[in-house]
Order: C-alpha cells, then structure tokens, then sequence
C-alpha cells in the first residue's frame, strides 16, 4: 500500500519541536516520573517504553497537556516562538490540543465520540476551528477515512459498530485531519489480535513517514517500538534509565533494566 | 394604603405585590441587568418556590413579576393563544397580585409572557417578552456535564453543535430541529430560544423589543437587548430554512404565519389554523376570510363576534 | 582519494549486569580508515568480533571508547557522539548496511522494500518502480513475487530482496555483513557485481564474508582485527 509520496527530509532544522526539562509529577510521596528530559525535532518518533508503573503513561500525560507537572517544563515550538504549554490559558491548550497537536487514547473510547457517526467523529476538529461547508468537510472526512483503510460507505456508521482495529484508526484519522504536528500514542495497538496490530502498525509508519509528523509513542512492547520509532527511552520506576537510538537500545543495550527487558522477549 | 397592602379581593391571605417578595425582585433584576449586559450568556440566580409545579412556567412568572408595575399591561400567551388553560391561570394570577391590567391585543401589551410562541404581529420598541424556558443549555443533550458545557460557553468551544447538525444532515438529509432550534447571539453566545417553532427565529433577530429568558427549575436567566444579532445555526450549504404550509389558515387566510393543525371531526378531516389566536381574531375582524370560515362557525370552533 | 571513515582507539566490552556484571571484552584501539572505492575486508577467526565492528561502524552499538568520522555531506562527523537524528540522517544518504537477514515488516511488498529508498531520495514513483523491478529482475526474483510481502519467501529470497534494496541506489558507504550464506552460485554472482559497481561507482566498502572465493573478488584490502583483541 503507498500513499502520495513526499520525502520526508528529516530536516535539521534549528531548534526542536518539544523541548522537555527536568518534567516531574508526583502522586503524594509516590514518583510518578521524575527528572525526564529531552528534545523532539520534526519528524521524529520517539518511543517510551518500561513496563506497567514505570511512569511512562503520566509522561505522557504531562507531555501533552493533561496533566501539570509538579516540576519542570513543557516547551512546543509550533509557532516562531516556543510556548510553555502549561504557562498559557486552559482555553489556549484546549485548542492546542485540538489543533497543534493529538492524542490518539489506548482505549478507543477515550479518544471518539461513540453516539457520533465516524464522519461527524473526523470533521469535529474541523467545525472546531469554524468550517461551516457540510460537503467539503464530509469530503475531507472521507478522504481521511479512506486513508486510515476505512470504507468510504461506513462514514455514516457509528464506532459502536466498528472493531477494535477500526476504532484505533478511527481515532487516528480524528487526530491527524486538523494536521498536527505533533501525535501522541498511548499503547496504540493494545488490545488488538496480532494480525490487526501489524495492519495498524503499517499504516502509522507510512503516515508518519509521509507526513513527516513527530510522534511520542508509549508502548510496553519493544517490537511495536522496533518498528515504528527512531529514539527511544526506557523507563524503570519513574525515571529514564536509558535513551538513544531505537535499534542501538535494542541491540546494545547498557543498563541492566534495559538488558532484561530485551533479552526476556523471544525475538525482538 | 399602597397597592400593595391591600386586602385580595376574596378575602384570602394578602400577597406582595406580584406575589414575590421585594429583596426577590431586587435579585431577579440584578440577574436581569447581568444577562441584558452579555447577550445570550445564562446567568445563575435564586429560582424561588413558586405556587405552581416546576415545568409549568415559573421562570417566565418570576421574572414578569419583577418587572411588572401599575403601569404595565400584561399580555399571556401559550402555543400563540390567549384562551388556553396556562395562559388564562397565568393573567389571572398577575390579575390578582398584582392587580394587573391585561389584554389579549399584542400591541397593547407592554408585557407579553410567553410560552413556545412569538406573536405574528411585530413588536414595537418598549415592549418586553418574557420566554417559558424548560432547557436553558442548548448544549446538554450533547455533553451532560455542567462543568464542561461551562467551559464550551467560556471559551466559545461550539464545535459539538455543529457536530450535531452535521449528524442530522448526514442521517437525515436536512437539519431535523424543528423548535428550540439554537441560535448564536451577538456573534459570542449560543443560545437555546426555549420550544418556539424555527418558524419565529428570524422574528428574534435585531427586534426593536426585549427579550428575557427565565428557566424555573434550572435557575438560569438570560437575554437579548433591542436590536441583538441572532442567527440560527447551519451550513453554508445547507442554510437555515424556516416551515411553511401547503395551505393558508382556514379562519383567516393568513399565509404568512405559524399554522396549528386542528382536527375538527371524527372522520379524520383538518383544517389549519394561525397558532396566533390574537392575529387571527384581528385579520378576521378587518375582513379576511379563510375557506373554512363557515364550517368553524358552524361547529362551534369559531365565536362569530358581531361587529 | 577520499577518506569515508576515520576509526579512532575504538575498544568495545560488553557488561553484561544480568549475569552477575560479567565482562566481555572484545577489541581495543582499533585504529583505521577507508577510502573511497576501497573494499575493506575484515577477517579473523569466528568470535574475533568482525560483526560488532562493523555494527559499531553503523552506530548499531556503541563503542565504549573512541571516535569513528564518517564523512556526510562533504564534512567529517563522529557518528559515537552524534545525536539520533544526524545518525539517521547519515544513514539515509551516506550510509548503508546489509544485513544477512530480512528484517520483515509485515504487508509491505516486496517492490515497494526496493523502492523505498529510491523515493526517499526524491526519486519519482515511476523511475523508482521502473529501477527496483529491474533490481529484483537482475538478482532472479521472479516476477510473480515481486507484489507479494516476503513474510512467505524462502530465506534465499528474502536475502535477495534485502540485497536489492541495499543496492538499488548504493550508499556512499557501504557495511555488508555475510550477505551471500542463503544465496546459490549464480546469485552469488550478481552480490559480487553489484559491489563491484558500487566500488567503481565511488562507494566505500567494509564487509564481511565467509566464503572465500567472494571475498577474493571483492576485497581491495584486508584487515585482521584478531591483532585487535582485547585481553580479557
């Protein structure tokens, strides 16, 4: 399957998409995640992985916007000048949210309107921002729709009566038609029967490839990180033990955590 | 002795003027000012018990009570007719606490309450109408939580209702709101025009009169100053349409206003009718004839009036 | 000539923290270069440590000392302290590596494999698919594959898959690992051609093969990294 095709220049532009410092949350006395930094630029997918508890769901949930950090800072840069999200108005990183940036949800339910038609689920960021012509938007709808592999003739069908995989790529497509820049994946193929996954899996690659998004994918699975991530942190109780190159991590890792994660999977 | 001390006239306990106490007036007028000063923006305030079950107008009753005085001329309508149940428990009310001069003529109201109607003929500068709101949040059926519908309001985040217009066209073919259809006021606030047929949006927009909302039991009070913008919602391709009929009324010929289907035997036969009692009794008296004219008389719908 | 990788004092051990922190050294003060149109042979016994050499040459592991500068674009960069995204940059234009195994991604064709890179260097889809199928043409595949996912190719196809991919559009360097084990003579053959004009074509080689008489055509030079072994 091939999309329109771009070369996605893995630009080395000036200064990065997101830049995090030292973002910690707490819950009490407890270490959600602490002290994690570092930088995104354009085009890059970044993997978080570590397993349950390690911290990596609340660093997604400070990274992108839902949760305030107890320390450090979030910085986008979608604009000329980058932006402390957690510094600007609730109503500012609402529409950021729905804008500049996407969080495609483990769970489906989470991320779609379930009571709305798939159409109304991926035309909503556009009558968000004020698109008022019915047709172009139901147009755009289903352009996106067929994108993410979804019959044009179920856009007026409801997720309730999509399977597992199609919701997930229902969610994508609800996410990516107002053009972020930035998509966050929280375990994106959980749940899903093997085969689904690798269908899923395949087409998040070619979009990001194509579409030259930055994407921050959280997974405890390393061979979905193998797959679709350059970078990739690894997460031990709260902190990040290790980072680098998702193939040099893998290949070679250092840290003893980063050693047993690896050689505990059958084949990677 | 004022007004206000005096005795009712059958001898049962003495009420305040308008029935409500003057620190409640006071507190509606407060909330009044607020919402005439942000167009469409639903404003919080103290809904009192009232001698008649919520769902039967107490919102429009407290705030016509507030703003009533001896100068005032009250007029009360329900689904446009001045003769049906709640309209006349409604005057006789204010009649009563309020000794209030009423009057079934719209352009002799200073006040006209209303419940699911805007009178055909067009309001004059200085009137007020005062709307019977059951849902003030035209958001809620969408999103069930107050907080957040609080949240869209603030932040102009009407996306979803668009979202649901589309899911009509989508399933439907066409917008299938057919009353209480949701307007945007002053270019800033969505509102919910309480059940009036879409038939009377457009009457809403820059109308030389004021225009007060009041929800009993949901507690909220809202507004529209003199000449506000109003605009019902819809697609650039798919634009706001109003109803219209395949027939004039059958008293009066009118065909241009907002017509009741009444069913007038048992064999199923119907003749449509101006929802607008007042408009239709007025055109009838300047001459105007609709087709089933005689056979209203006849049946006893109709009260021939002599001339 | 050219200098496409600088090797500087790069040692590598292994610690391996599950198993009690044992070490394992591999090599140190690995000092050498490659020029362009070179290939470099690495030989040495089985274990010596030829294919962690060379993935360290790729940025695949990380040396526990030294520099290694891969001149990109026209500038030397050390790819042991880059950051990800000049590694991947490095390895989109001017790096290559060939592996002995189809790393299989699921439902992906084996036309678009070979296209892939071709049209992430701005090819057009017509000249990208025109080159691939004459790439797969050349290494014997036949033709009823080509629209197929290899998930169900034999090894020896998958291999020759991977190879065209590697060699539709050669790298200005290239690291080959073993890339002929599951091929028979006649393709065998064709690997050896391929390097060869790459070579001519200004690439830089450094690779490893076990059958002798591949290594005999290709070398240019030979490199013996058991005088690099580190004492454990």
């Amino acid at each position: 399957m091939t999309l329109h095709v771009a070369p996605a220049e893995l630009a080395l532009e000036p200064a990065p998409l997101l830049s995090v410092t030292g973002v910690s949350r707490f819950y009490g006395a407890r270490i959600g995640c602490t002290d994690v930094s570092f930088d995104l630029w354009p085009g890059e997918v970044l993997g978080i992985v570590g397993e349950s508890g390690s911290g990596k769901s609340t660093l997604l949930r400070c990274l992108a916007g839902i949760d305030k950090p107890d320390e450090g800072e979030v910085l986008f840069r979608g604009g000329a000048e980058p932006l402390d999200i957690y510094s600007v108005s609730e109503q500012e990183r609402r529409r950021l949210m729905r804008t500049a940036w996407g969080i495609v949800h483990q769970n489906p339910r989470d991320g779609l309107r379930m009571d709305v038609t798939a159409g109304g689920n991926v035309g909503e960021r556009l009558m968000d921002r004020g698109d008022r012509h019915y047709g172009q938007i139901r147009e755009r709808a289903l352009d996106w729709l067929q994108r993410v592999e979804i019959a044009g003739g179920r856009i007026d069908d409801r997720p309730r009566q999509f399977s597992g995989g199609m919701q997930q790529r229902l969610q994508i497509a609800r996410v990516l038609v107002s053009e972020p820049r930035l998509v966050f994946m929280d375990e994106p193929t959980g749940g899903l029967d093997v085969s689904v996954q690798a269908r899923l899996l395949d087409l998040l690659r070619v979009l990001v490839r194509d579409l030259g998004l930055a994407a921050i994918i959280v997974t405890h699975d390393l061979a979905v990180a193998r797959l679709l991530t350059d970078r990739l942190m690894v997460m031990k109780d709260g902190r990040v033990v290790e980072q680098g190159l998702t193939d040099q991590v893998l290949d070679d890792p250092h840290h003893a955590y980063t050693q047993l994660l690896t050689s505990a999977v059958l084949s990677v | 002795m004022t007004i206000h001390q005096m005795p009712a006239k059958d001898t049962k306990p003495a009420y305040n003027y308008a029935y409500l106490d003057e620190q409640t007036k006071r507190m509606i007028r407060r909330a009044l000012l607020k919402a005439v000063a942000v167009p469409g923006y639903q404003v919080p305030f103290g809904s009192r018990e009232m001698p008649l079950a919520r769902g039967w107008g107490t919102g429009g009753i407290q705030i016509t009570a507030a703003i009533i005085g001896p100068a005032d001329t009250l007029k009360v309508i329900d689904q446009g007719a001045d003769d049906t149940t709640n309209a006349v428990s409604i005057r006789k009310f204010f009649e009563r606490t309020a000794d209030a001069r009423t009057s079934e003529a719209t352009d002799e109201a200073t006040i006209i309450q209303t419940r699911h109607r805007i009178p055909e003929a067009p309001l004059k500068s200085g009137q007020v109408m005062v709307y019977q709101v059951p849902m003030p949040e035209p958001l809620r059926r969408l999103e069930p939580r107050e907080a957040e519908t609080r949240k869209m309001h603030a932040w102009a985040e009407y996306g979803l209702m668009q979202v649901k217009l589309y899911e009509d066209i989508a399933r439907y073919g066409e917008i299938t709101k057919t009353y209480d259809y949701p307007v945007m006021v002053n270019g800033r606030y969505v509102m919910a025009p309480s059940p009036i047929p879409k038939f009377d949006n457009p009457k809403m927009h820059m109308s030389p009169a004021l225009q007060l909302f009041g929800a009993g039991r949901e507690k909220r009070i809202y507004a529209l100053p003199p000449y506000t913008s109003v605009r019902s919602l819809d697609f650039d391709d798919h634009p706001f349409r109003i109803q219209s009929w395949s027939q004039p009324c059958g008293l009066c010929g009118a065909a241009d206003s907002y017509l009741d289907e009444v069913v007038i035997d048992d064999q199923g036969g119907r003749m449509f009718v101006c929802s607008d009692s007042h408009y239709c009794e007025t055109r009838r008296a300047e001459g105007h004839r609709g087709t089933m004219l005689g056979d209203a008389t006849a049946s006893g719908l109709v009260e021939e009036k002599t001339p | 000539m050219t200098t496409m990788i600088q090797v500087e004092n790069v040692a590598k051990t292994f610690t391996l923290h599950n198993q009690g922190g044992a070490r394992l050294p591999v090599f140190d003060n690995v000092n050498f270069s490659v020029e362009a149109g070179e290939a470099l042979v690495l030989a040495g016994a089985s274990g010596a440590g030829k294919s962690s050499l060379l993935r360290i040459l790729y940025g695949n592991y990380r040396p526990t000392a030294g520099s290694i500068h891969i001149t990109h674009a026209g500038r030397p960069v050390d790819i042991v302290a880059a950051v990800p995204r000049t590694v991947l940059d490095i390895r989109r234009r001017t790096l290559g590596f060939v592996s002995q195994f189809l790393r299989v991604i699921p439902r992906v064709s084996a036309l678009d494999i070979v296209r892939d890179p071709l049209l992430a260097r701005g090819a057009s889809p017509e000249e990208a698919s025109t080159r691939a199928k004459a790439m797969l043409a050349r290494l014997n595949l036949p033709e009823r594959l080509w629209t197929l996912a290899p998930a169900t190719f034999s090894g020896g196809e998958q291999q020759r898959v991977n190879i065209a991919r590697s060699f539709v559009d050669p790298s200005p360097i290239m690291l080959i690992d073993e890339p002929t084990a599951s091929l028979d003579a006649a393709n065998r053959d064709v690997v050896v051609e391929l390097i060869a004009e790459a070579r001519t074509a200004g690439s830089a080689i450094v690779g490893i093969f076990h059958d002798e008489a591949v290594r005999e055509h290709v070398a240019t030079r030979y490199l013996d990294i058991t005088s690099f072994r580190k004492a454990a």
